[in-house]
């Protein structure tokens, strides 16, 4: 923690009104892009001399808001920044949906704390309420597949008609937790490859290993799999090795090391000249901190059937035996990547670790982790996708390329965890269930949690139909007129069911949103005093 | 009864896989796949000529599965699966053309066809140590689509009778059972437990669009049925065919309003009347002198539809 002198501390009533009126800054800039025909937003570049930032994306637009000039009401927009950065990241969608909610759940909670309510109190019973709204999304979702569905998802989250069919076809290959990676492409299209096998970003320790491909690449079969993080100093213990593999079944070797020395790197290199049938290459370590290199090790043997050395646990190279060594019915390197296609591992093993890396993702913990989890498990499915994003101009692909990762991240949440009726429905079909539990409660702070939430629920869909240029008031009637799963088409102007009209939510993304919601606003509800220090340190990241 | 025995080939042979012609009952034509290379016959499978013969062979070419057309009668179509490739034959196995798959040299175990053929030409071929291959364009080329696959020794395919809708086929594995529902590009796995693994045979409902029911014969944990795509198994006839080799599962073309199973275990072939609960000797004191490898039913399952049975040995039964 920075320390640095306070300036000022600041105590309720100016507390809360402080708060409110930046939270309501971030999501008043924010809400524009709630809906299918979400308006944009404009902000200023660092540089003056270049064009706006055109953005219709909550999480970057908070992103892009670093400060706000009113000190006062700069904790307030920091707090909802945190919460929608967070959201981002973790899910690819939903921030302007907790936007709107966060800010419904405050003000309101804000009132009643103002006018004598307690707010510690009034924090359980909103948590309590999640729980209710929660249980009824649980049972509206249903689970999509096939790439029509997922192409179906796709559109309700970009908006962007091929690049959602892009998706779906290739979410129906690659699952969800499959590796895609979304690159800047040729031409003003998309375009799509599938990898097949896994491959790792290291490359081969030396140029001069590269046989294939005029220099570019090497190829090979039937190798045998040295897997290591061994830096190694005395070459002599890798002979034995080379000369076994040359002597029996596999045609190639593979080590994987840290590094070696060149006397040893001349030692593959001879072996490989010296028979047209055989090729010894080595390939760095993957994963930049210990922690990834030993993970990524550990995912190797599986895969292959070998054994994982680490000098930490004090191997040498003098340990390695034939039978430690790894096999695959193919692998490949180039400059920056190597690959494994075929491992040779007990398919039963490899199955019961990635179903433990499974339960690892699935029992939650920092989006960091999951991610890294996520990416583990990606790897070892036996492929991947590469998307080739095309524009006219560098600002198109880049927007198109940050598009597709967001919808990308919010598909594999709908893959895990389902839909939802869309366009705010499903948080309107809430509104029952909480209605019933605020008939029944009996306390004031309560009761009052229970109509907050059942108001706060309404909030997403009435600012759907504002933001499509119609009057939520009128609209918001029809619709009750209408019945179950009926909402709004903001593309159409039109009442109609939801699910047969194609608009869904993804049912995880909305999930978090509103738990970001309540919970970040029922928290802010119990902030009391405000420290303001001297010279806060300025940071883009929250 | 058995109406004609006819050895096909050398002493070490044994019949990898059996395929007839969809007009069987009128045509008679049928190929079998064995060891020694491919035999076809014209009359039902009373006769044998060897159906590599235009390949000129120095050496013996195995092969390991065969597959006809479902629109043999004019494509005249026939796939075989040989080491390292699939051959592919568009004049009824009078000459062939050579689809060699990537190298290392697979081992193609199974060979499955659309039942949509003539529309969609999609083919699968498994191979022992790579997975899955696919082609989408009557055999001409093939790619190999394992995404998700976790256990890439392919043992056995059953495709769903509505492909052309469902897109779906599951694969027998070393350590379970794979299923697919975009037509082979990418697989997930089900409810079927490791330890009942290997699986040798897998035969879906052919109403298992509507019913979600299949079959599943294990190589020492006997036959097993789900009725729910894959997610939970139940064993069958614990008492009469388990802890047997189950090679082959035949259901009645009428199932399950016609429920008669019929399975090729170790020796042995067993009959059930009732979706798989009781089991039968197939018949009474038959005793082949080799063990079953493959059996087909071209006609059906009622009691005098032809039966074609694939020995150890290179033999190929018909009754």
């Amino acid at each position: 923690m920075v320390r640095s002198e306070i300036e000022r501390v600041v105590f309720q009533p100016h507390t809360s009104k402080n708060l409110q009126r930046g939270i309501n800054i971030i999501v008043n800039a924010v809400l524009p892009t709630l809906g299918p025909r979400p308006r944009a937003v404009a902000i200023d570049r660092t540089l003056r001399d270049k064009m706006p930032e055109i953005l219709d994306t909550g999480g970057t637009i908070a992103r892009r808001i670093v400060q706000i000039s009113d000190r006062e009401a700069d904790a307030g927009a920091m707090f909802v920044r945190q919460m929608l950065w967070e959201l981002q990241e973790d899910v690819g969608d939903g921030t302007a949906t907790a936007a709107v909610l966060f800010r419904s759940i405050y003000n309101a909670g804000l009132r009643y704390v103002t006018a004598g309510g307690n707010a510690m109190i009034l924090r359980r019973h909103l948590e309590a309420g999640l729980g209710v709204i929660l249980d009824t999304l649980d049972d509206m979702a249903v689970l999509v597949e096939g790439d029509a569905e997922f192409a179906q998802i796709a559109q309700s989250i970009c908006y962007d008609r091929p690049l959602a069919q892009m998706l779906g076809e290739i979410f129906d290959i690659i699952g969800e937790y499959g590796r895609l990676e979304v690159r800047k492409g040729r031409g003003r299209g998309l375009q799509r490859q599938y990898v097949e096998g896994m491959y790792w970003e290291q490359g081969v320790l030396s140029r001069n290993m590269l046989f294939n491909d005029n220099g570019s690449r090497t190829d090979m079969e039937k190798t045998a799999i040295l897997i290591s993080d061994f830096n190694v100093g005395d070459p002599r213990p890798l002979v034995p090795i080379v000369a076994w593999v040359m002597e029996n079944d596999p045609s190639s070797l593979l080590i994987i090391a840290k590094d070696l020395p060149p006397t040893a790197r001349a030692l593959l290199l001879r072996a490989s000249e010296a028979s047209e049938d055989f090729t010894a290459i080595a390939v760095k370590t993957p994963g930049k901190l210990r922690q990834s290199q030993v993970a990524a090790l550990e995912d190797l043997a599986v895969l292959t059937g070998g054994r994982a050395f680490t000098e930490a646990a004090g191997y040498k190279l003098s340990s390695v035996k034939p039978e430690d060594l790894g096999r695959a019915r193919r692998t490949w390197a180039n400059r920056s990547n190597f690959g494994i296609i075929g491992g040779q591992g007990d398919p039963r093993a490899l199955r019961e670790h990635i179903r433990g890396l499974r339960e690892a993702f699935e029992r939650g913990g920092d989006t960091s982790d999951r991610r890294k989890l996520r990416q583990r498990i990606g790897k070892l499915m036996g492929g991947s996708a590469t998307l080739f994003v095309g524009g006219l101009t560098e600002l198109e692909v880049e927007l198109r390329k940050a598009l597709a990762e967001r919808t990308a991240d919010a598909m594999r949440a709908a893959i895990r965890g389902g839909v939802l009726p869309g366009g705010g429905v499903a948080f309107l079909a809430c509104q029952s269930p909480l209605q019933e539990r605020w008939e029944q409660s009996t306390g004031s702070d309560e009761r009052a949690a229970y109509r907050i939430l059942r108001d706060a629920v309404e909030t997403p869909i009435r600012i759907i139909i504002s933001n499509a240029g119609y009057d939520a008031s009128e609209v918001m009637a029809q619709i009750r007129m209408a019945g179950t799963h009926k909402g709004f088409d903001a593309r159409t102007g039109e009442i109609v069911n939801v699910l047969e009209a194609g608009i869904r939510d993804v049912a995880n993304v909305q999930k978090s949103a509103i738990t970001s919601a309540v919970r970040s606003a029922a928290l802010a509800l119990t902030v009391d005093v405000l420290i303001h220090r001297k010279n806060p340190e300025k940071t883009i990241r929250p | 009864m058995i109406e004609n025995v006819q050895d096909v080939s050398l002493s070490q042979d044994i019949v990898y896989g059996i395929a007839a012609s969809p007009t069987f009952a009128e045509d008679g034509i049928c190929f079998a796949a064995q060891r020694s290379g491919l035999y076809r016959s014209d009359d039902g499978g009373e006769t044998w000529r060897f159906a590599f013969e235009s390949l000129d062979l120095e050496n013996t070419l195995p092969a390991t599965s065969v597959q006809v057309s479902p629109g043999f009668s004019s494509d005249k179509s026939v796939f075989v699966g040989v080491p390292g490739g699939i051959l592919r034959s568009v004049d009824g196995g009078d000459t062939w053309r050579v689809v060699v798959l990537r190298s290392p040299p697979p081992s193609v175990s199974t060979l499955a066809i659309s039942p949509d053929f003539i529309h969609d030409g999609v083919l699968l071929a498994g191979a022992m140590e790579d997975g899955v291959f696919r082609s989408g364009d009557r055999g001409k080329s093939w790619a190999a689509w394992n995404f998700r696959l976790l256990d890439l020794s392919v043992l056995c395919i059953a495709i769903s009778a509505d492909f052309a809708n469902d897109e779906t086929l599951f694969i027998g594995t070393e350590s379970g059972i794979f299923r697919s529902r975009n037509g082979g590009r990418a697989w997930e796995e089900g409810g079927f437990s490791t330890e009942l693994a290997p699986v040798l045979s897998l035969a879906l409902s052919p109403n298992y669009a509507r019913d979600e029911t299949l079959f599943a014969g294990t190589e020492t944990h006997g036959l097993l049925r789900s009725k729910d795509r894959g997610q939970t198994w139940e064993r069958l006839g614990e008492d009469t065919i388990a802890g047997e080799a189950v090679n082959g599962i035949l259901l009645s073309p009428e199932y399950p309003d016609t429920p008669y199973l019929l399975a090729a275990v170790g020796a042995s072939l067993f009959v059930s009347r009732d979706e798989g609960q009781t089991w039968r000797p197939w018949k009474e004191r038959w005793a082949p002198s080799h063990g079953v490898t493959f059996v087909l039913a071209p006609q059906g399952l009622e009691d005098d539809d032809p039966l074609l049975v694939g020995l150890v040995g290179g033999e190929v039964l018909r009754f």
